[in-house]
């Protein structure tokens, strides 16, 4: 059993942490790298650079939860660890956007799915983007450091119910299916991923290279946010930005300017491009806030004969890949098959309805099932993905049409979902969509998909997976970083998150992110030695 | 009647012939045309400011919760449409059912609060037109005032915004649904209605933060 905070006891032991809430007086600090975003670019970014001997200032605007806060509580936890607490939408409102907004940031919250990014999307870089260094073999070693480094091994504890529902689904129908890696440690197998790991097994950013950073005199400001980078001449100079109140939400009128050698943006396919959108940072060819890709997601819900119990158990153990690059790399939208976990308050924002209706369906929850498909976005004419764009107030918001290329995937998905329900046994399934019924029997549920309109809001959709932005290619006409994340017309400045991936992962992102952040901050912190 | 009014009233009439789609890509006339309503109902008399401890509950028991985002004229809206809402998950004692109504309005304006300003701002354009007489009746064609209007009124109400052709009444009944839904059912007190135990007891015993003096 893992009872060891390693964030507490490091607050113990003296670690340069300071709660931007805290601060009564405006200051400048200063060191070789400033590091804005906590996730898992920005924490494997600052453990790499700090064990190099640089001196590192990370930069978090939400604030440090840990162990103590953990307490497997929906509420609180929507309220206090995700980005607007849970509220997030894509400008239409369309889109409902899962993001991390804390010490760790997604990583702290994820349901700890860690996959190598696919060959075929890695091979699609090469050919389209330029990216012929981030070829499968070149980045073999990578991935195997980080799997190192986060504990990342398939789960070899049996899935629970809700997961083996997609498992005997694609057995039954001939469909692949395999065993999904996880980044614990020492896991309970208790469900509660989502809402901050309440034993410290989930190996990610925040008890892994956050302290490891820590470890070796980097200091963390969190409850900060980053307003704006000032540029002198050709360089960034130093970073402005605005302590938070207690509450997380309020700014305290405390301005914390933080001067470096070299900057690292780190801080999400939403709020790099908006970061470097306010502060007006050369973009001669506008591809900022371009191309950002999200991996939409549809899902249905089925009624079992007998228990599932989908709140208990490691939240993601099995998947299918049967329909994901199955067309081609660039062919009709493939998708990742996963299931969620359910628990009251998320399932009561995700099924949509009131009423009786409403209080029947929720009832159901101890025999409910649940299979999300994840759509590969971005690698087809078709799906050129969203746009950031900057609010009034400055803050970012993000455009995303969904088209009509990704309505058929969408479309595809539900049968695919639908049939695996069944084939499991399922008394009736219900997609996520305000005009489905539920479906008695495979035959209904395929006449009903045939015939729903696939249009937003009625089509209830999700990401948790944000990425692209801050692309990165060999072109500069079309991309805002190279390949090893540098900006190509700024050079003090890199981005080290999933916005630099020019198309979405076709996997759930956070072993992609470890893997290019450790190789792009290995060569920066010997170029900064 | 401002110009984004009037054509979005229009469209809620049925037989429309506005494509359904073109109408979703005009988001920005969405969000012009309930930023205008903000104002107007402003200058009409509706409750603007955070109802903070002016409680518009009778006989509230407890009023230690501080409104940070409500208005007093939201506070009544959603008890309205609460009844509706969570339906048969509400209790029939009338006491049980004050306290659970209150303590679910002080929850969606805790978590509202928590949402920052960007969609504050969009909630309070949609709580204004909902409260806004004009708009009240005109758009979402409830005839009373909240404070009058029936369990079936409101739910006719969520059900034509739910079933509407235009994409911003299904976003709408959207918005209201969730965080209702999600402040209700996600609460330990409901958590019966769907079944849910409750995180393990034996890893709460285990588990440090779970001791009192966590």
């Amino acid at each position: 059993m893992s009872l060891t905070d390693r964030i507490a006891r490091g607050l113990e032991a003296g670690w340069k942490v300071s709660d931007g809430a805290t601060l009564t007086r405006n200051q400048t600090h200063e060191a070789d790298v400033v590091i804005i975003g906590t996730g898992a670019g920005g924490g494997t970014t600052a453990e790499i650079l700090a064990k190099a001997g640089l001196s590192v200032i990370l930069v978090e605007e939400g604030r440090l939860y840990h162990q103590k806060d953990f307490k497997m509580n929906e509420l609180d936890a929507y309220a206090s660890l995700y980005q607007e607490g849970m509220s997030r939408v894509t400008k239409d409102g369309a889109i409902a956007i899962l993001q991390g907004r804390c010490v760790g940031g997604s990583t702290t919250v994820n349901w700890t799915s860690s996959f190598r990014t696919p060959a075929p999307t890695l091979n699609h870089w090469a050919s389209r983007f330029g990216l012929d260094d981030l070829s499968p073999e070149a980045m073999r070693p990578w991935f195997d450091g980080r799997e190192e480094r986060h504990n990342i091994e398939p789960w070899l504890t049996a899935p629970n119910v809700n997961n083996d529902i997609l498992r005997q689904g694609c057995e039954a129908l001939g469909w692949s299916w395999e065993v999904i890696p996880r980044n614990v440690k020492g896991c309970w197998n208790l469900g509660y991923c989502g809402v901050g790991c309440p034993t410290n097994a989930k190996q990610g950013a925040l008890t892994t290279s956050i302290p490891g950073a820590l470890d070796n005199n980097a200091h963390l400001f969190h409850g900060l946010r980053a307003d704006k980078l000032v540029m002198n001449q050709d360089r960034i100079d130093h970073l402005q930005a605005s302590a938070m109140a207690a509450d997380g939400v309020t700014p305290s009128g405390i301005t914390v300017n933080l001067k470096a050698r070299h900057f690292v943006v780190a801080a999400s396919a939403i709020g790099s491009p908006g970061l470097l959108l306010r502060s007006d940072i050369p973009d001669p060819h506008a591809r900022l806030g371009k191309r950002t890709f999200l991996h939409p997601v549809n899902a249905t819900i089925a009624e079992m004969p007998d228990t599932v119990d989908p709140y208990y158990g490691a939240p993601q153990s099995i998947y299918s890949d049967e329909f994901n690059f199955s067309q081609g790399v660039d062919g009709p939208a493939g998708f990742k098959l996963e299931v969620p976990p359910l628990h009251p308050a998320m399932s009561a924002g995700v099924v949509p309805g009131h009423g009786e209706q409403q209080v029947n369906d929720l009832s159901k929850l101890p025999r409910m099932n649940s299979v999300i498909a994840l759509l590969r976005d971005g690698f087809h004419p078709d799906s050129p993905g969203g746009t950031v764009s900057l609010r009034d107030d400055g803050s970012p918001m993000l455009d995303y049409p969904v088209t009509d290329y990704l309505w058929q995937g969408l479309r595809d998905a539900f049968y695919k979902m639908a049939e695996i329900q069944f084939a499991a046994g399922a008394r009736k399934v219900r997609l996520m969509h305000l005009d489905s019924p539920w479906y008695n029997t495979w035959a209904d549920a395929k006449a009903g998909i045939d015939n729903l309109p696939m249009e937003p809001h009625r089509v209830r959709l999700f990401t948790a997976h944000q990425m692209g932005g801050c692309g990165m290619g060999r072109n500069p006409e079309e991309s805002v970083v190279n390949g090893f994340g540098e900006h190509h017309q700024v050079p003090n400045l890199s981005v080290h998150d999933a916005s630099v991936f020019p198309t979405s992962i076709g996997a759930n992102p956070q072993l992609s992110v470890y893997a290019l952040a450790a190789r792009n901050s290995t060569r920066l912190a010997s170029r900064l030695s | 009647m401002p110009e984004n009014l009037s054509r979005s009233v229009q469209t809620e009439l049925p037989d429309t012939a506005m494509d359904r789609r073109s109408f979703l890509r005009t988001g920005l006339g969405g969000a012009m045309f309930l930023g205008t309503v903000s104002v107007t109902a402003g200058l009409s008399g509706c409750a603007t400011a955070p109802a903070g401890r002016d409680y518009p509950m009778p006989g509230a028991m407890d009023q230690s919760y501080e409104f940070q985002f409500l208005t007093r004229d939201d506070i009544v809206l959603f008890q309205a449409l609460l009844p509706a809402m969570v339906g048969p998950g509400l209790s029939e004692e009338p006491v049980v059912r004050r306290q659970q109504t209150q303590a679910t309005i002080e929850r969606i304006d805790a978590g509202i609060h928590q949402f920052g300003p960007a969609n504050q701002k969009e909630l309070r354009g949609l709580f204004d037109l909902l409260n806004f007489g004009l708009t009240r009746v005109t758009v979402a064609r409830v005839w009373s005032s909240w404070e009058n209007v029936s369990t079936e009124t409101a739910h006719a109400f969520l059900e034509r915004w739910r079933t509407s052709g235009i994409g911003l009444f299904n976003n709408g009944y959207i918005a209201l649904t969730k965080v209702s839904n999600v402040a209700f059912y996600g609460h330990e007190d409901h958590w019966h209605l769907s079944g849910y135990p409750g995180p393990p007891t034996w890893a709460m015993d285990a588990l440090p933060q779970f001791k009192d003096n966590a």
